[in-house]
């Protein structure tokens, strides 16, 4: 197991995969492949990257590996009826096109075992309040890139409060020019300087 | 809109060199912009230009058609009138970009009233393996020119020179591989990342030759964005490695030829700021962002060593009113303007999303503050 997380975390891809059909083949409970190598991998990633160790490319092949090692361990998992940890939708709000701040808090979720609703770019506000409905998250992820963008995630607060739907998610928010002063001004509940703080956020929003 | 009250009356591009360097240690604090989105150029000089048009002039050469090379001319004519009707010391010079890029998209912002923007791919882009990289169609050394010095060497305002801008090969890396598969080829293929590189620093070096021989051009500025607001997109060891000993073969070109080599970079750029002092031999550093580190610290630390060009943050610039610009402009000039070794600008560039009654606030107050202190 300890093998799988170093695996994972140094983004060896194909030894990922194979040592997860090694460990499987030997009887280990997927669950536990999932929770004591491939999540802990991820978030010694996300440390590293939060530490200044590690950096896109690190996270990016880390992220793969732990992908690859999923699609060998899903059907297990779903005959094990394992659940996700939580369900996170995320986008980068409407009139920016940005996705490499979103996509890297994608894969950091993801490798925390989240299930994520990624919505891409320019994502309307009735985009994000019909994903909400139909998805059920736990949190929601607005990205912007721009100053003149980000205004777009007030939109779409506004929006899932219209909607009836604020009460039911938390909302974080992030991107080079989000200030905790905005998160404030637009009623968002949280906002982050990088994709690890997004996770431990979600992490802490789920475990109540 | 025009400005109420002109900046100088007289553009001064001696004194200029001498505060963006760091070498002058006292007087007036002269403005600085990497550039100016064409909207703001437009509303400041009350020329008309086709702002949806700026992306195609990026691909501008020899073979594009009159139509398009009027309008390249147009874009020279805005940057000169912007220029004199603010009182820069310099007129900026860009050159064309022979090099197919990664698909960009340009469109109409809802949040800008419809004002367009630039986006770039990110994922993939046109080079993602050697096969690509041996079939791509790399411009010859005549493909690279200085036409845009050649137009306006004759027209800039007595005392006035042309910065040059220079895309850096860090950007070009990623415009040509795409940031996703640049990141993953650092670590599984970083032969064919370095050839990139190599590649496109031999064909940058040709322009910078060109253009800073040239008499009237007063410094390169040379914009190349390595890091985001929590720190470098690649390891700074592997910018080490790959990046920054190219970065100083730019930089001695300039220097060869007497020019000051100015550098743009966005993102917190703490952990190799010593690289680009030491190694690559930046004469000024540009690009600031409150919400990472804001102006006045970078000039208590460099300021001594290099240059310090701009800062006050983009995001005021966009959403302040023209009093809360007003008050940071002067909170930055009081730190940076009486040591010298500083110009006010934006932190990055005055976008389409600012407001000219806040760009004007920025000048204004610094020409006030000048006039009280010098």
């Amino acid at each position: 197991m300890e093998k799988l997380r170093e695996l994972v975390r140094t983004g060896k891809a194909k030894d990922t995969e194979a040592r997860v059909k090694e460990l499987i083949k030997e009887g280990k409970a997927p669950e536990a492949i999932m929770n004591e190598s491939m999540i802990p991998a991820m978030d010694d990633a996300g440390d590293l990257f939060q530490k200044g160790e590690y950096f896109l490319p690190e996270i990016m092949v880390a992220a793969r590996a732990m992908q690859q090692g999923m699609n060998v361990l899903k059907p297990h998992l779903l005959r094990a009826k394992v659940k996700p940890l939580g369900k996170v939708v995320v986008g980068t709000v409407e009139g920016d096109f940005h996705d490499i701040g979103k996509n890297l808090v994608v894969m950091t979720l993801e490798g925390a075992g989240f299930e994520v609703i990624d919505l891409g770019t320019d994502v309307a506000p009735a985009k994000f309040v019909e994903a909400i409905k139909q998805h059920k998250p736990q949190v929601v992820g607005l990205s912007a890139l721009l100053t003149a963008t980000m205004v777009a995630m007030k939109d779409t607060i506004q929006a899932i409060e219209a909607a009836g739907l604020r009460d039911q998610v938390k909302i974080m928010i992030g991107g080079a020019p989000v200030r905790q002063e905005f998160c404030r001004e637009i009623g968002a509940d949280f906002c982050g300087p990088d994709s690890t703080s997004g996770r431990d956020y979600a992490r802490d929003v789920v475990s109540g | 809109m025009k400005l109420p009250h002109p900046f100088k009356e007289k553009a001064d591009f001696e004194h200029f060199r001498e505060m963006a360097t760091g070498k002058g240690k006292g007087g007036p604090v002269p403005l600085v912009e990497l550039f100016a989105d064409p909207e703001i150029m437009s509303e400041v000089t009350g020329i008309e230009f086709p702002a949806e048009k700026y992306l195609e002039l990026m691909n501008l050469s020899s073979q594009s058609s009159i139509e398009m090379l009027k309008l390249g001319l147009d874009f020279l004519e805005l940057h000169l009138a912007f220029s004199k009707a603010v009182g820069y010391d310099y007129v900026t010079a860009f050159p064309t970009i022979p090099l197919a890029r990664t698909p960009s998209q340009m469109g109409p912002n809802p949040a800008q009233q419809g004002k367009v923007r630039i986006w770039q791919n990110e994922h993939q882009g046109v080079i993602t393996s050697r096969e690509a990289f041996r079939n791509f169609p790399w411009p010859g050394p005549e493909d690279w020119s200085i036409v845009s010095v050649l137009v306006l060497e004759s027209r800039l305002p007595p005392g006035a020179r042309i910065n040059h801008f220079a895309f850096g090969i860090f950007e070009e890396v990623r415009n040509l591989m795409g940031l996703e598969t640049l990141a993953i080829k650092s670590i599984e293929d970083p032969e064919l990342v370095d050839d990139v590189l190599e590649k496109l620093t031999g064909l940058l070096a040709i322009l910078l030759e060109k253009a800073a021989a040239h008499p009237a051009v007063g410094a390169i500025f040379y914009g190349d964005d390595l890091a985001f607001n929590s720190g470098p997109m690649i390891s700074p060891r592997w910018l080490r490695e790959h990046v920054f000993p190219r970065q100083k073969r730019l930089a001695e070109i300039a220097h060869r030829h007497g020019k000051p080599f100015l550098f743009h970079c966005c993102g917190r750029s703490e952990s190799f700021m010593e690289d680009l002092i030491e190694t690559v031999g930046i004469d000024a550093y540009h690009s600031f962002q409150d919400n990472v580190i804001p102006v006045e610290e970078y000039y208590r630390r460099y300021h001594d060593r290099i240059g310090i060009l701009g800062g006050l943050d983009v995001g005021i610039l966009a959403t302040g009113t023209p009093d809360q610009v007003r008050a940071r402009c002067r909170q930055i000039l009081d730190v940076c303007g009486p040591g010298g070794g500083y110009c006010m600008g934006s932190g990055n560039s005055v976008t389409n999303y600012c407001s000219v009654q806040n760009y004007y606030a920025m000048i204004d107050e610094t020409r006030k503050w000048n006039q009280e202190h010098f």
